[in-house]
């Protein structure tokens, strides 16, 4: 999985920034999407590209249950977010949905990824790889049951054993 | 070895578990509301999937309803296809609604335990995140999203990992339980633990702190655990908690012999361990205001505005996030907090709009007059918690200090209906977040308890409540 980042230096982003109250009575996916990240980056959808991944700090998606934050991210073409850390119920949503990937980063790739660099992400080998930079750096694995959902394409498809 | 009392509930609810990885959880209650339920059920219809367990499921409306005249038709045409849908949905498959005209409408998270829905040892979840309010009467209470409400309006259970118990031990007595009061509790531990404090973990609040509160103020903080980045949080129930659920609307027929079940099962083992420990001394702690744009963002009344450097202590976000949070409201470090003027005051949300919220404040606002240039309302957490407050003539009281008085949901806690602040504008807000634009885009929020927010709503400006007379 290939592409560019947008980098979010800090943390808490909350569900909020992600996709303002106001636009939780939109049911139109697409329509959603024009309003991602509205709260913190204005310019968010003009620049966002399919395929992007978005990289930001700890507790990323904290606050709201709505799962409308995912939604939004992923229709306006996000794949993945690469964070410090996550909020539980964004994380739950983001793969229940299988609207995204949140990936668990540690320090070092946080501190070296910029930017628009553009990276390959690498989940069968919990590898990140920097190609603008050529360096690679290692991520959290998921845990047995994410992973299991996220190959079955989230939790409707997902049948335990 | 003993057990918690969060992994006696858990224990009690598992219908599969395996030796590694998550457990399928059997659902007690599902609380339903507008906003987080419409795909939910468009999903079992596209399925032909029934409701499992609609004698267990109830719905209401509360985050987008208006809180003006009931008689007088929506005028947000979105607000009010997500409402008829509500209704719609409830119809089709069978479950019991409290509507926009139903005496028991209020905010999901008021009418639970006033309807005696929510029960001690059981499993609650809503599709929103400050279910953890239900832990204030020992139940293992959480926020879920829309792909978990379709699967337990499915199922009635939910996949889950096992959270890892937290304790948090509120020590001491406060002098002044009018001025200090559970909101100052909670917004202490998050200053304290940070927002992702909790991460991971279901929290138990314990000590003297923690059982002198009533059923209300335990709501209040246990709501909060949310905000500390925490699944749930809650509180062993006692006396005050089976008094509180007694002869409610829905309380089980079999109640007293629940409540002797309760009172032998529901406690932490005195050898069980915790994973985490935190301890808060309150005997001296002061009323506390936010002023950024987490809730981990607060100080004391009597502080002023930190610098991003002494506020981070070293670590480089926190700085840029305190930078950030300065610049959206507009404050300078060094500023006493009583210096802050505010435009609005909103005394309201499911933190702090239930009837002894209300009649705090009331003792603060009565026979004083609301400062020209502030704009202030009283928004009930419920109907039920409106038309209590008007027998004892709250209403009167608030409105002949010039608040506005109007009808009970979620309202100006999250800027999904019309009460909103301008872009701009600064609030003292009894609600639990402090997040940038989630009043209204621009908006400047800062969190404060009922009695803090009305005493600002006189003044103009935040006071030390603990000043004023209250008795």
């Amino acid at each position: 999985m290939k592409g560019h980042i947008i980098k979010y230096a800090r943390d808490n982003i909350d569900t909020d920034v992600i996709i303002p109250g106001q636009y939780l009575k939109i049911h139109d996916y697409a329509e959603l999407a024009t309003h991602a990240m509205e709260g913190l980056d204005p310019n968010f959808h003009s620049k966002v590209k399919d395929g992007d991944f978005i990289l930001s700090g700890k507790n990323f998606g904290c606050g709201s249950s709505r799962e409308h934050a995912p939604i939004a991210l992923s229709h306006s073409g996000i794949k993945a977010v690469l964070a410090l850390s996550f909020a539980r119920i964004f994380y739950r949503n983001a793969v229940d949905g299988a609207f995204l990937l949140p990936i668990e980063i540690g320090e070092d790739a946080y501190n070296a990824i910029s930017e628009g660099d553009e990276v390959n992400i690498d989940i069968s080998k919990n590898e990140i790889k920097n190609i603008t930079k050529n360096q690679t750096y290692g991520m959290k694995p998921f845990s047995e049951i994410i992973g299991k959902i996220i190959e079955a394409g989230g939790l409707f498809n997902y049948k335990p054993d | 070895m003993g057990k918690t009392l969060f992994e006696k509930i858990w224990d009690a609810h598992i219908v599969v578990e395996k030796q590694s990885g998550p457990s399928l959880i059997y659902i007690d209650r599902h609380l339903v509301h507008e906003v987080t339920s419409p795909q939910a059920f468009d999903g079992l219809r596209m399925n032909n999937r029934k409701v499992r367990r609609p004698d267990l499921t109830v719905a209401t409306m509360d985050h987008n309803v208006p809180t003006t005249n009931r008689r007088l038709p929506i005028l947000d045409q979105t607000s009010a296809i997500q409402i008829q849908t509500l209704a719609k949905n409830c119809k089709d498959f069978g479950i019991q609604l409290f509507d926009i005209a139903s005496p028991n409408q209020g905010i999901v998270h008021v009418i639970g335990p006033q309807l005696g829905i929510t029960l001690p040892g059981s499993t609650i979840v809503c599709g929103d995140s400050h279910t953890s309010t239900h832990g204030a009467f020992g139940a293992l209470a959480f926020g879920i999203g829309t792909s978990e409400v379709e699967h337990v309006l499915a199922s009635q259970t939910l996949w889950l990992e096992k959270p890892k118990p937290f304790e948090i031990r509120v020590e001491g007595k406060r002098k002044n339980p009018h001025a200090v009061t559970a909101k100052d509790i909670i917004l202490s531990i998050i200053k304290n633990i940070g927002t992702g404090g909790g991460t991971g973990t279901v929290v138990e609040y314990r000590g003297e702190g923690i059982t002198d509160l009533s059923m209300e103020q335990r709501m209040t903080i246990c709501n909060m655990s949310i905000e500390a980045g925490a699944r749930a949080g809650l509180i062993a129930p006692d006396e005050k908690t089976f008094d509180y659920l007694r002869g409610r609307k829905y309380t089980p027929k079999n109640y007293e012999s629940l409540v002797d079940y309760w009172r032998e099962t529901l406690k932490t083992d005195s050898d069980a361990t915790f994973e985490k420990k935190y301890v808060l001394h309150i005997d001296d702690i002061a009323p506390q205001v936010s002023w950024g744009t987490n809730p981990g963002m607060t100080c004391d009344v009597t502080d002023s505005v930190p610098s991003p450097d002494d506020y981070s202590k070293g670590d480089q976000n926190q700085k840029k996030g305190a930078q950030k949070a300065l610049e959206y409201m507009d404050l300078k470090p060094g500023t006493p907090i009583t210096d802050i003027k505010v435009d609005r005051v909103f005394i309201g949300s499911c933190t702090n709009a239930r009837l002894e919220d209300l009649i705090e404040a009331s003792k603060v606002v009565k026979n004083r007059k609301v400062s020209p240039h502030v704009r202030a309302m009283v928004v009930p957490g419920s109907q039920m918690v409106k038309q209590q407050a008007e027998e004892m003539g709250l209403d009167k009281i608030f409105i002949d200090a010039n608040f506005e008085w109007r009808e009970a949901g979620c309202s100006m806690c999250l800027g999904m209906n019309p009460d909103i602040l301008s872009p701009g504008e600064r609030c003292a807000s009894t609600s639990n977040r402090n997040f940038e634009g989630r009043q209204g885009t621009g908006g400047r929020t800062h969190l404060v308890s009922p009695v803090m927010a009305a005493a600002a709503a006189i003044e103009g400006h935040f006071v030390d409540v603990r000043e004023m007379d209250l008795s």
